[in-house]
């Protein structure tokens, strides 16, 4: 002990206050802003499912049949006993920590609006905990076989919706004449080339499909009579759906099972899309919805069975359901007083309205997606495009060198533009010189994908300058062409990469107004869109609109609602993205 | 001053050249340099360099850091097109043709010559993607399947990656990868494989099973191999070029000759590690 005093005295001692200091504000200032943006989103969250109105009971009731049989499954494929323990410590210890605190502040310093303690402690506490319990339950084998299978539920019926949505929109009689004798030819033909290895049926099946599709836009003009809706999406969708989960089942090794996987979620879906009407719900939503949730579900339950590895996992989708009717009867049965939430199935399948209670996003969701889906398309291909050319084509010195150096600093300048110049210029170009008309769905995509287009070529310019030059050199001395290398060593490489830039730019492209404004966007539509160039409003001008509102339940309720519609749809979009993100970085 | 020593090191190849004639009966020439100079801006790379590298025989070109010998070897498959500062003046002949002539297609050239880099460069594939990956640009249309196994064997890869073809290429050792490259190099059958210090990123147990695949590779192509490692010229090559600063041939002649008794006395101390 003596000698070690002595040595560290004579080493004399370094000060690290500034560092300490430094490391302290870097800490407080990024948890000022997540802390801010919490509670905002807490009480955004309060307001749109009317959990202020919520008695101690119901939470408690759903508390215990959801909340704490789904942590019991994260924790059981966890099977970490010190784990159990921590988790076990942080709610309970939070349970008393959170109510003493709440009591002691509304006691002594002042009354917190809308909030009692048992929903502090749902959202500081046990949203958390769960959080953290999934991710480490979701990195065992039953949790992982269990979110899996959530996952292609939620991800397939969201998948179906927004295919769904894209139809009322685009044509679907040219696209069952261009599936029709484009698609399935051309495919048809690639299938035969690749079987039999003939080169050349392979090289025609894409100016087949050209061509195929080509008549289909000349005869959509002259043809009249057409199958129903119904049977033209189970033909177009259905069906090739259907084949491809049966050849993925096929692929590993058993027949009965592909039949099944692939027809059964076809018969239900054929089905339940004759059956739907009968519910008010629309047949061919119905039926593409079916088949998305229900031919990848039926894959992985396969596989999963197959691996034969944490199968109770598949449990878990009839654990939630369960324990949220078991929770629902008894809340019936006890008469106690439950919330009425402003987001409910009404609010996003209804239009807008005068009176609160009867207000709807539908239309301003449905805007929303199609001018999404176009602005993806366009910014992906545009930005691809640009940033391959400057990054791959353009020669690094002379004239042309200087020509590419002034491009970069122009294009970075241009993300640096405030959003309403570029609403002027898709009213001054898109709206009225090419006469797209104002506030349609073409130049409000149009012009979100210009103002977004900066973001993504700098972002997949990144992202190709970071594939290493090694990979362009040993294709190139492979005797490979510039355009060769691109595609076949830059570009996969890249693709991760591009695809971060290009979801932060889409997050950004989705929450944007004031374009929107300047290009004359209605705010407020009653009817959704049924073609490119009908008008259309988008959820952050609906829930501006209703902001402005005198009632207050608009201000409060509807609005809530709203924002949390817009960030589900958000974070589904950028998770959908990063997931094919992660599936091409683990495919390198 | 240089003037005459690049005339001592032209004497020296003529002299060279000479005693080449007697194993020139045997070996055809695979690869010719005729008054080669490179530059990089003002810089000269390569000095009048004039060799001839026989076919179906390992040749080595040796020499210290910045002598050109890189500079030499991507003359060849004109891969010194890429770097835009780069001037090339002299002629390359490869079957009896000049690389740099204007109706030479650099990218043509380059299917018929397979380059080996110093550090492993799989791409990011599976190892049957990598290994197919020339026969896919070049649009081939036979058995792909039996051309990977073919090169990889010639590789000496195909007993320890058999039973994983569809498994990264990124995931093999660095020896592997070197290995995988060099079987990614020889699936389109080119006539010469140009290796640019193949080994020096690697482990020796790597090293030296990449040397005894030289050896064999020599059966079938042409091997022009630039290494810094002395002992590795020796045991591996026919012939020996020695590059000293400037980007000048120095010498160049049969192997065993430079290693046992060089003309002249700066190979002796470069190799004798005197300088270099």
């Amino acid at each position: 002990m003596a000698t070690d005093n002595a040595n560290a005295g004579g080493f004399g001692e370094v000060s690290r206050l500034r560092g300490v200091v430094f490391e302290y504000l870097s800490l407080g200032a990024s948890v000022a802003g997540l802390v801010a943006l919490g509670v905002l989103l807490v009480y955004v969250t309060i307001d749109a499912f009317d959990l202020a109105n919520a008695s101690p009971e119901w939470l408690l009731t759903y508390f215990l049949t959801l909340v704490v049989p789904f942590l019991a499954f994260c924790l059981y494929s966890a099977n970490d006993p010190t784990v159990t323990r921590r988790a076990l410590g942080a709610l309970g210890g939070g349970l008393v920590a959170v109510a003493a605190l709440f009591t002691a502040i509304e006691a002594f310093v002042a009354q917190i609006p809308r909030l009692s303690w048992q929903l502090a402690y749902l959202f500081v506490v046990a949203t958390p905990v769960t959080a953290y319990l999934a991710y480490v339950g979701s990195r065992g084998r039953v949790g992982a076989v269990g979110f899996g299978l959530m996952g292609r539920l939620v991800g397939g019926a969201a998948l179906g919706l927004a295919v769904g949505t894209l139809f009322l929109v685009f044509d679907p009689l040219v696209w069952f004449l261009a599936y029709t004798l484009g698609v399935v030819p051309a495919v048809a033909l690639y299938a035969y080339g690749a079987r039999r290895s003939a080169p050349r049926a392979v090289a025609a099946a894409i100016p087949v499909g050209l061509v195929g599709v080509v008549v289909a836009v000349v005869l959509r003009g002259v043809v009249t009579t057409y199958p129903s809706d119904l049977i033209i999406y189970a033909w177009t969708l259905a069906v090739p759906i259907a084949i491809a989960g049966w050849r993925v089942v096929a692929d590993r090794g058993s027949r009965a099972a592909a039949v099944a996987a692939g027809g059964v979620p076809l018969a239900v879906a054929v089905a339940g899309g004759f059956l739907a009407g009968g519910f008010g719900v629309p047949g061919p939503t119905a039926l593409i919805v079916l088949v998305t949730v229900g031919v990848p579900t039926a894959v992985y339950v396969h596989r999963a069975i197959d691996e034969g590895d944490g199968v109770v996992g598949l449990a878990l989708p009839v654990l939630l359901v369960g324990g949220a009717l078991v929770g629902a009867l008894v809340v019936e049965a006890w008469g106690v007083p439950a919330p009425d939430p402003w987001l409910d199935a009404g609010y996003v399948t209804e239009s807008p309205s005068s009176t609160a209670i009867e207000a709807g996003l539908y239309p301003a969701i449905v805007g929303s997606v199609i001018i999404i889906a176009l602005v993806a398309v366009l910014s992906f291909v545009l930005g691809v495009g640009t940033s391959v050319f400057l990054e791959e084509y353009m020669p690094e010195s002379g004239v042309l060198g200087s020509l590419t150096r002034l491009l970069q600093v122009n294009i970075a300048n241009l993300a640096a533009i405030p959003s309403v110049v570029y609403g002027l210029l898709g009213l001054g170009l898109f709206a009225n010189l090419l006469g797209f008309g104002l506030g349609t769905a073409v130049t409000a995509s149009l012009t979100l994908s210009l103002l977004i287009l900066p973001i993504t070529i700098i972002s997949a310019q990144e992202a190709i300058r970071s594939v290493p030059d090694d990979l362009r050199r040993g294709s190139d001395a492979m005797g490979a062409t510039r355009w060769q290398t691109t595609k076949n060593v830059v570009l996969p490489e890249a693709f991760p990469g591009i695809l971060t830039g290009t979801i932060l730019a889409l997050g950004r492209a989705i929450g944007e107004t004031a374009p929107l404004l300047m290009i004359g966007a209605a705010t407020t539509v009653f009817s959704a869109p049924d073609s490119l160039f009908s008008r259309f409003s988008a959820m952050p001008m609906q829930i501006y609109a209703w902001a402005n509102f005198p009632q207050a339940e608009f201000r409060y309720g509807v609005v809530a609602a709203g924002v949390i519609t817009l960030l589900i749809i958000l974070i589904g979009m950028n998770g959908t993205a990063i997931l094919l993100r992660n599936r091409a970085e683990r495919g390198n | 001053m240089s003037n005459t020593e690049s005339s001592d090191s032209l004497i020296t190849t003529d002299v060279e050249t000479g005693s080449n004639e007697q194993t020139a009966t045997t070996d055809r020439t695979a690869v010719a340099a005729r008054d080669l100079n490179v530059f990089y801006g003002d810089e000269q790379a390569i000095d009048d360099v004039s060799m001839e590298i026989p076919e179906k025989r390992v040749t080595a070109l040796i020499g210290p850091s910045g002598c050109g010998k890189s500079t030499f070897l991507r003359c060849i498959n004109r891969m010194n097109d890429m770097i835009e500062v780069c001037r090339v003046e002299g002629d390359v002949e490869f079957g009896g043709k000049n690389v740099y002539d204007s109706d030479v297609d650099p990218v043509a050239l380059r299917r018929k010559i397979g380059m080996v880099f110093q550090k492993p460069n799989p791409f990011p594939k599976s190892i049957r993607d990598n290994v197919a990956y020339g026969l896919k640009i070049q649009g081939y249309d036979g058995d792909v399947d039996e051309r990977v196994e073919k090169s990889l064997k010639g590789a000496a890869l195909w007993d320890e990656v058999k039973d994983q073809l569809d498994s990264s290429g990124l995931d093999l050792s660095g020896g592997q990868q070197q290995r995988l490259c060099i079987a990614r190099a020889i699936a389109p059958d080119p006539e010469v494989i140009l290796m640019d210090e193949p080994t020096s990123a690697l482990d020796p147990v790597a090293a030296s099973k990449i040397e005894d695949l030289i050896d064999d590779l020599a059966e079938e192509y042409t091997v022009i191999i630039v290494t810094h490692n002395m002992q590795q010229a020796a045991r591996i090559s026919d012939r020996t070029a020695v590059f000293l600063t400037g980007g000048r041939l120095v010498e160049y002649d049969d192997t065993t000759k430079i290693f046992e008794d060089p003309e002249e006395q700066r190979v002796e101390d470069y190799i004798t590690g005197k300088f270099g």
